[in-house]
């Protein structure tokens, strides 16, 4: 495969910051729901 | 989408017939339904991971570096469609009838979600950019477009960050959104409206489509890919972003609860 090193640049950047994001999403989410009453979790 | 709950139990006398009852039993933000959406997403990034890189063939004229356009275009596709929703967001907030912060924690969610998605959009093209001009950066109509465009959403986010009450920023921020919507039609259309190096789009102008095959399937596995993670993390964000307000308005009464009953124990 021609040109590997940058289409796998994009793939793996890609892929990496929304991992990155949805991980951190995930882990502050439990962070703040365990602070605080399933009153204020509005999708319960 | 649900409106806000807004009856709060914010004194801490409420919670005195039950042992730590500021802390609820549910201890994430996922929902049957979240957590189907975000299989299903998982399953259709790795088919996009195996047809953009192993399926789909190479381009006659670009040859490999057409795998790039997979996630370019899914990127972008996306970067549009959340500003688009952080615009409907402000409005329904701003419109007094539905006026409610679950608007306004939409568009704020959907906006960081959209600037990471610009950020990528602009990273692959650099990168095909290179492979097919030769150079990283050119001062074309859609790419200076695009990189302002992206700008201006880092404003939004920065706008959202300055102090006030929550309907302060509420308003604010749904303002500059608005304005900053107007930029998608002009960055779309600035390939006709400019003539530049950037290639025209492949495949909205049904009359005229340059994509087939496995290459075009690849093209909607990403879209579909792309459309489906969007949707999974605005989800998410946005109820961390409710529990977020709901800390800053009544997060001193919470701490103050735990510590009373952390003393009865």
């Amino acid at each position: 495969m021609e040109d590997i090193g940058f289409i796998l640049a994009v793939y793996i950047a890609t892929f990496g910051s929304v991992t990155a994001l949805a991980l951190f999403i995930l882990r502050r989410g439990r962070r703040l729901a365990a602070q605080l009453p399933d009153e204020d979790k509005p999708w319960i | 989408m649900a409106t806000p709950k807004t009856q709060i139990t914010d004194s801490p006398a409420e919670y005195s017939d039950t042992k730590r009852a500021p802390l609820g039993r549910v201890r994430s933000t996922g929902t049957p339904f979240t957590r189907t959406i975000g299989i299903a997403t998982i399953v259709s990034m790795a088919t996009l991971a195996v047809f953009g890189l192993v399926l789909s063939p190479a381009d006659v004229r670009q040859g490999d570096s057409v795998r790039i356009l997979y996630i370019h275009v899914g990127t972008v596709w996306i970067a549009y469609v959340a500003f688009t929703v952080t615009a409907v967001s402000s409005a329904a907030y701003l419109w007094k009838r539905t006026r409610s912060l679950t608007w306004d924690r939409f568009a704020g969610a959907s906006a960081e979600i959209g600037v990471l998605f610009m950020a990528l959009t602009l990273f692959a093209g650099s990168l095909w950019g290179r492979l097919s001009w030769g150079k990283f950066w050119v001062w074309d109509a859609r790419v200076t477009s695009t990189a302002f465009m992206f700008i201006t959403y880092i404003g939004y986010l920065a706008v959202r960050g300055l102090g006030g009450s929550h309907q302060q920023r509420a308003k604010r921020s749904a303002v500059v959104a608005l304005l900053a919507v107007l930029q998608i039609p002009l960055v779309h259309f600035s390939v006709k409206l400019w003539r530049g190096l950037h290639q025209d789009s492949s495949v909205a102008d049904r009359t005229h489509v340059t994509l087939q095959g496995l290459m075009l399937f690849s093209l909607f596995v990403s879209l579909i890919a792309f459309s489906l993670l969007y949707l999974w993390l605005l989800i998410h964000r946005q109820r961390v972003l409710a529990m977020q307000d709901a800390l800053d308005d009544k997060g001193l009464d919470y701490a103050l609860q735990q510590r009373r009953d952390e003393g009865d124990l």
